[in-house]
């Protein structure tokens, strides 16, 4: 499998359909993204879980390709994505981040352990080149647990894992998603500064609802969370709701814009609007 | 015993909403004095975090006042509002708030007697509903 990606990615190279390719790298035991620009460099190429590809730049809150794409705007980079690396770029495209006309996807599918890993519902990219289909995970303990709990009991259960957020920021600086330059949960308003714990369940909240409808369930913010909040739990809860209100999932399509920022005509919701939830 | 008085957030839009609740005083129809309302330019101006911020500064409901789909001074502000509040609700009740302390309703200019009577109704359910639990966590 491995051996193929590297393969492809020296046609690519070599065969100039694209200038660079951005993947992952191995070098003595860590792995990290790299640009490769040479074919010979591409034995360290690497596929693995471990490391977010499409990750956002501090402090200069940048996408990693956005910045790239600023700095060379004609270079055409080809990326080795996993099913939730090409979620993001395709999320990241519709909000105007990254053109996606200069990249070229190169997806590969992750193996049924890795999904199990990742608790991922949707292992494998849209425009799969590589691999094969796996079942996602759509069981999921955490989520099942919280369902059954009656509303005050899931306020105590929230209140006990809030209250253990450091507020390291760690869940948003990993989201891909996570691209805004003022960013609410900086706000002195909704986050005092030297509070600890910060306001329950105000801090987070802030992140459920913005990450709500473009959360692509790659779970790096629950892997991210040096307390083990169980974040992945509300945004696949989400995840399911949008789908279910708008019939919108995120990061499948580069044309369909998100429902939260088109009217009802143009993205009806399911249910009633005046009548509750 | 005294009895709960719950104490209401109103998020009013300037143009629909507000003239509403000016024309139930102006028109003198009584209703029960636990709302506090906030003028804001369009119902979409209404941030969910602001609905949050209410009830975990200790606020019992929130109301969400607009004008009727398609009577929006701003064309769609309205529009967006009602997709907003339903994924408001949804993450609140898996943080275990109740969702029925948030309600969205869509009040005209020229409907000051229903304006009185979504108050009157919501100022009823929120005391049956008691106070509102995430003040204790503020307390703490």
């Amino acid at each position: 499998m491995l051996e193929k990606v590297r393969d492809l990615a020296k046609r690519w190279l070599e065969d100039k359909e694209v200038d660079v390719i951005f993947g992952l790298k191995e070098q003595d035991g860590y792995i990290a993204p790299y640009l490769f620009t040479d074919a010979s460099e591409l034995g360290n190429l690497t596929i693995s879980t471990q490391c977010r590809l499409c990750y956002t730049c501090r402090p200069s809150k940048e996408n990693i390709l956005s910045l790239m794409q600023r700095k060379e705007p004609n270079t055409k980079i080809g990326v080795v994505a996993r099913g939730c690396d090409e979620r993001a770029l395709i999320e990241l495209a519709k909000r105007g981040q990254i053109d996606l006309g200069k990249v070229k996807i190169m997806g590969v599918a992750c193996t049924q352990d890795e999904a199990k890993g990742c608790k991922c519902e949707r292992a494998y990219p849209n425009n799969l080149v590589l691999g094969e289909r796996v079942k996602g995970v759509s069981e999921d303990e955490n989520v099942d647990a919280l369902l059954n709990k009656s509303l005050p009991e899931r306020l105590t259960f929230w209140r006990h894992e809030l209250s253990k957020c450091i507020k390291c920021y760690g869940c948003r600086n990993v989201c891909p998603m996570c691209f805004c330059k003022d960013c609410k949960m900086e706000q002195e308003i909704y986050a005092r500064t030297g509070w600890l714990p910060p306001e329950i369940p105000m801090f987070l909240f802030i992140r459920f609802y913005h990450v709500s409808e473009r959360c692509i369930g790659c779970g790096e913010c629950e892997k991210a969370c040096p307390v083990d909040i169980p974040l992945l739990t509300i945004f696949k809860l989400l995840r399911r709701d949008v789908k279910d209100l708008f019939d919108y999932e995120a990061g499948l399509d580069a044309g369909q814009e998100s429902p939260l920022l088109t009217t009802l005509d143009e993205a009806p919701m399911k249910e009633e609007v005046t009548s509750g939830v | 015993m005294v009895e709960f008085e719950p104490r209401i957030v109103g998020f009013c839009c300037n143009w629909c909403s507000y003239v509403g609740a000016d024309l139930a005083g102006v028109s003198r129809i009584q209703y029960p004095p636990n709302l506090r309302i906030i003028r804001v330019m369009c119902s979409g101006r209404v941030e969910p975090e602001f609905v949050a911020k209410a009830l975990s500064s200790g606020a019992d409901g929130v109301l969400v006042l607009g004008c009727h789909i398609g009577d929006c001074h701003y064309m769609y502000g309205n529009h967006r509002t009602a997709k907003r509040m339903a994924i408001l609700k949804r993450i609140l009740g898996y943080l275990g708030v109740d969702p029925s302390r948030i309600r969205l309703e869509w009040v005209s200019a020229s409907e000051g007697p229903r304006f009185a009577e979504v108050v009157t109704e919501f100022i009823k359910e929120m005391k049956n509903l008691g106070p509102n639990p995430l003040k204790e966590v503020k307390a703490c």
